[in-house]
């Protein structure tokens, strides 16, 4: 039984972090990182001609990431209703797309044009040599407003020359 | 040219020696520049060959001054064995060839210099593994376990810089990314790009391939993307040659992407 409890506290003690005498420091995923990736949330894809969906897609050339960020917008209101993701990198690029797409659900287009590539990096604590990837996360949400105000306006100037052809008519 | 005339004035001593030398020194216009425009920096200037061989005949005290002035050759002419201080005889200096000592790893040796190539990206690949063994035959460091502990330090730094050189140009990615750093363009950086035709055809090649059924449809996708990295080396190649940079750049990053591509693709199999 004592090699039961010995046992027990050794595999306890060997989860800490060894003290600082001489110290490696281990590079592990921060924990809401790992949960971005055994937990996905918003994963998928929008109909791209849906003319309330903008589409941000970015890439990395230096790791040869590719992010994919769909937005539904309200038209009445230029809420974003809905958004999904879809990215094929590292982890610390999947969870940066994922923490995107759940901020900026709910709030204004102009709104969301204002989150930081540092505050993601911030909330799944990056280490600084993947903070390329919240740069691509946050330019992926500018790239899907663009998009949806670029499609907006399109079909905004061809409603009203259709209705000057009826004008005229 | 007698011994006496050595300690003239550099200016005087240049214009006499220079003009006096043997018919057979190897002798252009170039390094004729050198000599006359003393205080105006000299452009890239070949190295004094003879001159190299008998210095105390025609230079002796006077090689500091030159040393100043035609910096570009100097760092050549310089370079000797550090335990018998005999001359180089050939390029790349890694090692001296009377005593074989491991020479210090010098940083103006690219790789390039090391296996004897042009700074082309079309190399004989095949060449590269006989001229990586013959270089480590000379300065591996198990060969200098009994020497001193500064030369066993250049073995371990001159081998690892072989080893990067092998590896850097056998394959064509790293062997592009390379060329272009040697031109001062880095292609690492993490800018993002959006150029939204490639993206898309990325995105839907590793789409496919996490879809992919069975081992054939992989491997029907591999060799899909070793021809398009074939195709892209070739741009790549034409560009560099015809110095077009930006085209050189994006080639480099498409086929960064294809790279990815094929290692998820490897991973799967």
């Amino acid at each position: 039984m004592l090699r039961l409890v010995s046992k027990r506290i050794l595999g306890a003690a060997s989860r800490e972090v060894p003290a600082p005498a001489l110290q490696v420091l281990p590079r592990f995923y921060h924990e809401r990182v790992v949960d971005h990736y055994d937990n996905p949330r918003n994963v998928g894809s929008f109909d791209k001609n849906d003319p309330t969906v903008g589409t941000g897609l970015v890439g990395a050339p230096a790791c040869g990431d590719v992010m994919k960020l769909q937005i539904r917008v309200d038209e009445k209101t230029g809420k974003i209703v809905d958004a999904c993701f879809k990215t094929f990198g590292c982890g610390s690029a999947i969870a940066s797309s994922s923490v995107a797409t759940e901020w900026v659900k709910g709030k204004q287009m102009e709104e969301v044009l204002s989150i930081k590539n540092t505050e993601i990096a911030k909330h799944l604590s990056l280490p600084p040599v993947k903070l390329h990837c919240s740069m691509l996360a946050e330019d992926a949400i500018k790239a899907a407003v663009k998009d949806y105000e670029a499609k907006r306006a399109k079909s905004t100037s061809t409603e009203a020359t259709s209705e000057e052809k009826a004008a005229t008519a | 040219m007698s011994k006496k005339n050595l300690f003239t004035p550099l200016s005087i001593f240049m214009r006499k020696r220079l003009t006096s030398i043997p018919p057979d020194f190897p002798f252009n216009s170039s390094q004729f520049k050198c000599s006359t425009s003393l205080l105006s920096p000299a452009p890239s200037i070949t190295p004094y060959d003879r001159l190299l061989h008998e210095p105390s005949r025609y230079f002796g005290n006077v090689r500091v001054s030159i040393r100043s002035v035609c910096s570009a050759s100097s760092q050549k002419i310089e370079s000797r064995c550090w335990n018998c201080h005999a001359i180089p005889e050939s390029a790349p200096f890694l090692v001296c060839q009377s005593c074989r000592s491991i020479q210090p790893v010098d940083k103006s040796i690219d790789y390039f210099d090391i296996f004897g190539l042009e700074k082309n990206y079309d190399i004989e690949v095949k060449n590269l593994e006989g001229e990586y063994k013959n270089w480590q035959k000379k300065i591996h460091p198990d060969l200098v376990h009994s020497k001193s502990e500064k030369e066993r330090d250049f073995a371990a730094e001159q081998s690892a810089k072989v080893i990067d050189a092998y590896r850097t140009l056998t394959r064509p990615l790293s062997r592009a990314i390379y060329l272009l750093k040697l031109e001062g363009i880095e292609v690492d950086d993490e800018q993002t790009v959006s150029d939204p035709e490639l993206l898309a055809e990325i995105l839907e090649i590793r789409e496919a391939v996490e879809d992919a059924a069975d081992s054939e449809a992989l491997n029907h996708i591999r060799s899909e993307m070793q021809e398009k990295l074939k195709h892209w080396s070739n741009v790549f190649a034409d560009a560099f040659q015809s110095r077009n940079f930006e085209e050189a750049k994006s080639s480099i990053q498409r086929m960064t992407y294809y790279e990815r591509v094929t290692d998820e693709v490897a991973k799967k199999l």
